[in-house]
């Protein structure tokens, strides 16, 4: 079992990109809010980019023409602004549960309402109710890690049921041949729990059966052929 | 547990970042910054991409790759977070290794032909020319036992995650994961946090 000692071992070989795609998903979700491991992710990069004087090496002299033709033509990112606070999970206040549940439900329903109103929505919108019905049911906010990260996912999770909601909305669509992926964070590692297509209007309406005990659900880009390693970066995280 | 070390780092290092202002241009759209930085970081960027990648028109393509995420990603960089070397250097890092795994996990689902990964550890190639730098990185190297500069060199320039590394030496993955964090935490150690 992967516990918060084991992660803090795991900086080295996060920086030498050598944890399979569950353990870095993980890993991530951990690191930035642990002073340590940030620290030492720091410090091994620094030490692999003196690493990387050993092979130096002159790139074909043609290159450099062809990377400023392309950045002439690349958008670049905003800057972040602000401060990110962390989001911590919220207490389980019966109240409070109530009015997110109904929040869920408007979110839900609008985008029924807007949106197409098909059969497969009326079903995630009458399987949502039940998720939202269950005792244990709990709301997670999984706000983006950046600022330039568009839209907002949200988890219904009702472990006794083992089901969860996912609604997502104002995503941009990922490049072809790419999808989003639920990730499940437990004591042990990270698990990909399900590819999400974000439909043409950027919304995600998923109901998902899933066992595990989270303690945070991430959400990144995979390729949809499949996850044999993970590429992408959290999007999106939140605590379970 | 964690060493005490003497050597400060990342305000220390962020500060006396010879590329910080060049990127902190870039930043700001500025190409002619960009093209300056090229010149500086792109033997090391292209250097690290083609050890991994080995194929040298695919490491032309990464390193490419690479240079114009860079671009785009610029005004995000925070130099509290390290240097801008080492910053570029993991950006290179992680895409050339995607570029492996995926090119594995393509062969993978068409064949088996996993067990005709690259195999062999391949000990820093000895330079004719050696830099104060390299010298000073070569006797870091020499300071770590040979299981952990196996290791940490499998994991890093042969794209490996550490479970391979285990299956690739026979070893258990606890062990493994020892000797990398061992011998970064010697390398750190010896080559002091802030990279030249």
């Amino acid at each position: 079992m992967t516990s918060d000692l084991d992660l803090h071992h795991l900086a080295a070989a996060y920086a030498l990109d050598a944890l399979d795609a569950g353990e870095r998903i993980a890993f991530e979700a951990h690191y930035h809010d642990c002073a340590i491991c940030s620290q030492d992710v720091r410090d091994f990069r620094s030490t692999l980019a003196a690493v990387g004087e050993l092979s130096v090496s002159a790139p074909p002299a043609s290159m450099k023409a062809s990377v400023l033709g392309q950045i002439a033509v690349t958008r670049q990112l905003s800057p972040r602004v602000a401060t990110r606070t962390v989001v911590t999970a919220p207490e389980r206040r019966p109240w409070l549960l109530a009015a997110a549940a109904v929040l869920l439900v408007f979110v839900a329903t609008t985008a029924f309402v807007v949106g197409r109103g098909s059969q497969t929505d009326d079903a995630f919108a009458s399987q949502l109710e039940q998720v939202l019905a269950e005792p244990d049911v709990r709301l997670v906010d999984l706000p983006a890690t950046s600022a330039t990260t568009d839209g907002h996912f949200r988890i219904a999770w009702s472990a006794g049921s083992g089901k969860a909601a996912v609604l997502a909305d104002g995503l941009s669509a990922p490049d072809s041949g790419l999808v989003y992926e639920l990730w499940l964070i437990d004591d042990s590692g990270a698990w990909a729990t399900g590819m999400l297509d974000a439909a043409d209007d950027g919304e995600v309406h998923r109901i998902l059966s899933l066992t595990g005990n989270p303690i945070k659900w991430a959400i990144t880009i995979e390729p949809e052929a499949g996850t044999v390693s993970a590429t992408g970066e959290i999007l999106f995280v939140g605590d379970a | 547990m964690r060493r005490l070390r003497a050597v400060p780092s990342a305000d220390a290092a962020a500060v006396s970042d010879p590329f910080a202002s060049d990127l902190i241009r870039c930043g700001r759209g500025d190409q002619v910054a960009f093209a300056a930085l090229y010149d500086q970081l792109a033997p090391h960027i292209y250097g690290i991409v083609l050890r991994v990648v080995r194929d040298p028109s695919q490491a032309e393509e990464v390193t490419q790759e690479v240079f114009v995420e860079l671009w785009r990603i610029a005004p995000r960089f925070d130099g509290q977070k390290g240097t801008v070397k080492a910053w570029s250097s993991t950006v290179a890092h992680r895409r050339a290794v995607d570029r492996v795994r995926s090119e594995q996990s393509a062969r993978d689902r068409t064949d088996k032909e996993s067990q005709k990964r690259i195999t062999e550890t391949d000990v820093v190639a000895e330079a004719v020319e050696t830099t104060f730098d390299q010298a000073r990185v070569r006797r870091a190297l020499a300071q770590l036992t040979p299981g952990q500069r196996e290791a940490v060199e499998l994991a890093y320039f042969g794209a490996h995650t550490y479970r391979e590394v285990a299956v690739l030496l026979g070893v258990a993955e606890g062990t493994i994961k020892s000797r990398i964090r061992d011998g970064m935490i010697r390398l750190r150690d010896e080559l002091g946090a802030e990279a030249p």
